[in-house]
């Protein structure tokens, strides 16, 4: 403490001992909380919450905010207990040149818990992002509430969850989970955009194991019931797996070049040397004959985009659906389509929700997609209709019903029945549909209609199956193609596989002035918002 | 040793096992084909390793969820 001087009328300090009690403060905050947790960390590989913060921001760019920040508790000896930064360090600076708000928990801080100040100073950095109109990037690495704090950590986390839900579709928001985030707690990366989790530290439950095993009395170890392939295989929360801190950072970089500061802007456009219409010959060859033998669509998708580079989500789950981000001669653009070598490609529970949810976002960040479509149809059976296949398909029409960005499907083989507009088609919304020579555009499959409208001449017929078969190839002759929706103009053209990227550069350029005032629906009758099925 | 379930991805038809237990296979090995949706989907490996458990065979019907086989990393 800096000694008092006197004077007649008073007390003060000198100006040099005020500035070294801020250089002492400051330090004090900077080297954070316990050292023997920096050495775990240290040992472990992973950054230090401070650390974290340097390798996200370019060099010297990072301002915080919030750094004398202090509990007020005085129950259970927290009155004598001074923590760090509150164990959340906060904060804004620049990500490749753009501006980005961010917060890093610090578990040496009093293992980085949650309490009243601590909330204060997450929900403050959401809301500041959300007023400013920037991105916010929430690391987690926290042992969860302060129960010392009681009431206050209660509350706290009602201003987190419900600021973090006003800034949704407003700012990008991607979470890191490069430490525990367990409990109620983990009601706050859910609920952001992405999620990124590393492989051997990251852990997000409802839950720690030790509870599941008190409570229900399930034993579990912590990294198989919370760790990443719980999120990213299982339950399909974890969007991408990173292999270290370091990894992590560097995705969610990647991940922000494709968005867009905030919902009032467009997605950054980027150079390429990437010719906009390159043809791809290799595609002429990619679609079997058979239409039972699948192929894969990233290679279809690499072949389009932008120096073949496609980032993608959620990329171990609901597999039959591949959703992600490339670019189209240097626009950010959301690609969804189906897998034919994963469950048929076909629409089911995991992966209409996964697709919708994908929609949704890109919709917000006016970022256009273009839809990649071999389709058999959304799953039958009681399985799925007991799941309750109806409703959570619905999401994919609900999804590009209320989307008013630019919105391209390429129909490159099956789609069929419900998948049809699941995937996008013009009567749900698209700007555009091409077709493939080989796509299958119909209603159901043509042996699937030949056996419904002609089953009784099939019963009746001396030769079943030689009458099964001719009405099949009539079926097949006259419906399934691309041509009838082509004459009927549900399809604007029919297009040689290689030329995909010139169709998809050409219809983006044209859309790039689309506009449609959002909250209304084409007939301009007002609402909320659409009461999709959740 | 760690293993790894391989569930159906969709309800189906078993059509041909191209492992059998014992057998060494790489992420991405095609284990067997399942009819559905009037495809033939292949089921493949989701980690190297070796074929420690086949429960299905030729034309059994499957669930969605239900155990194709298990690998032992």
């Amino acid at each position: 403490m800096a000694e008092w001087h006197k004077y007649p009328g008073g007390i003060y300090k000198l100006k040099q001992d005020l500035y070294q009690e801020l250089e002492e403060r400051r330090n004090k905050v900077l080297q954070m909380g316990e050292p023997r947790v920096l050495e775990e960390r240290r040992k472990a590989g992973q950054l230090l919450a401070r650390e974290r913060l340097d390798y996200l921001f370019d060099p010297g760019t990072f301002t915080e905010i919030g750094m004398h920040i202090k509990h007020r508790t005085i129950h259970f000896g927290m009155d004598k207990r001074w923590v760090p930064a509150e164990g959340v360090i906060t904060g804004f600076g620049k990500v490749n040149g753009r501006m980005v708000v961010a917060f890093s928990e610090d578990y040496s801080a009093m293992a980085g818990t949650f309490g009243e100040y601590h909330g204060k100073k997450e929900t403050y950095a959401i809301q500041f992002a959300m007023e400013k109109g920037w991105p916010i990037i929430g690391i987690n690495d926290s042992g969860g509430a302060r129960l010392q704090e009681g009431m206050d950590t209660l509350e706290a986390y009602g201003w987190l969850f419900r600021m973090q839900d006003l800034a949704s579709g407003v700012v990008p928001q991607i979470a890191l989970l490069l430490g525990p985030c367990l409990g109620g707690q983990a009601y706050h990366p859910i609920m952001q955009d992405f999620l990124i989790q590393t492989r051997d530290t990251g852990f997000m439950g409802i839950a720690g194991p030790a509870f599941a095993r008190t409570q229900i009395g399930e034993e579990i170890s912590l990294q198989e019931l919370s760790g990443w392939k719980a999120h990213a295989v299982k339950s399909g929360q974890t969007h991408v797996v990173a292999e270290d801190d370091k990894d992590a950072i560097d995705k969610a970089k990647e991940l922000l070049s494709f968005f867009p500061p905030s919902n009032r802007e467009k997605p950054p456009c980027v150079k390429t040397g990437d010719p906009p219409e390159r043809t791809a010959e290799e595609l002429n060859d990619i679609v079997p004959d058979e239409p039972f033998k699948p192929f894969d669509m990233k290679k279809v998708i690499k072949a389009v985009v932008d120096d073949g580079h496609f980032f993608e989500t959620l990329g171990l789950y609901a597999k039959n659906m591949i959703t992600g981000f490339a670019r189209f001669n240097g626009r950010p653009v959301g690609i969804v389509a189906n897998q034919p070598t994963w469950a048929a490609g076909m629409l089911d529970i995991d992966s209409s929700d996964k697709g919708a949810r994908f929609i949704r976002f890109c919709d917000l960040f006016n970022i256009p997609l273009v839809t990649l479509v071999d389709c058999p149809g959304y799953v039958i059976g009681s399985q799925a209709d007991w799941a309750g296949i109806l409703r959570h398909g619905a999401k994919m029409l609900f999804a590009w019903t209320d989307a008013t960005v630019p919105l391209i499907s390429i129909i490159v083989r099956k789609s069929y029945a419900g998948a049809h507009y699941g995937m996008l088609d013009k009567s749900i919304g698209a700007d555009f549909v091409f077709a493939w020579p080989t796509a299958r555009v119909t209603i159901v499959g043509a042996d699937t209609a030949a056996s419904v409208i002609f089953a009784r001449e099939i019963r009746e017929a001396e030769k079943p199956e030689e009458v099964k078969a001719k009405r099949i190839e009539e079926y097949s002759e006259i419906y399934e193609n691309p041509y009838v929706g082509a004459e009927r103009g549900y399809i604007d053209d029919i297009i040689m596989p290689h030329d995909t990227r010139k169709y998809v550069n050409r219809a983006l350029d044209i859309l790039e002035n689309k506009f449609v005032t959002p909250g209304t629906c084409p007939w301009k009758v007002w609402r909320k918002y659409s009461n999709i099925n959740l | 040793m760690a293993q790894e379930v391989v569930e159906a991805p969709i309800p189906g038809k078993i059509l041909e096992i191209y492992v059998k237990e014992g057998d060494k296979v790489e992420e991405g090995d095609i284990i067997c084909t399942l009819e559905s949706m009037k495809m033939e989907n292949p089921i493949m490996a989701p980690v190297s390793g070796v074929i420690n458990q086949i429960n299905v065979s030729p034309d059994q019907a499957v669930k969605s969820g239900e155990t194709i086989a298990v690998i032992e990393y």
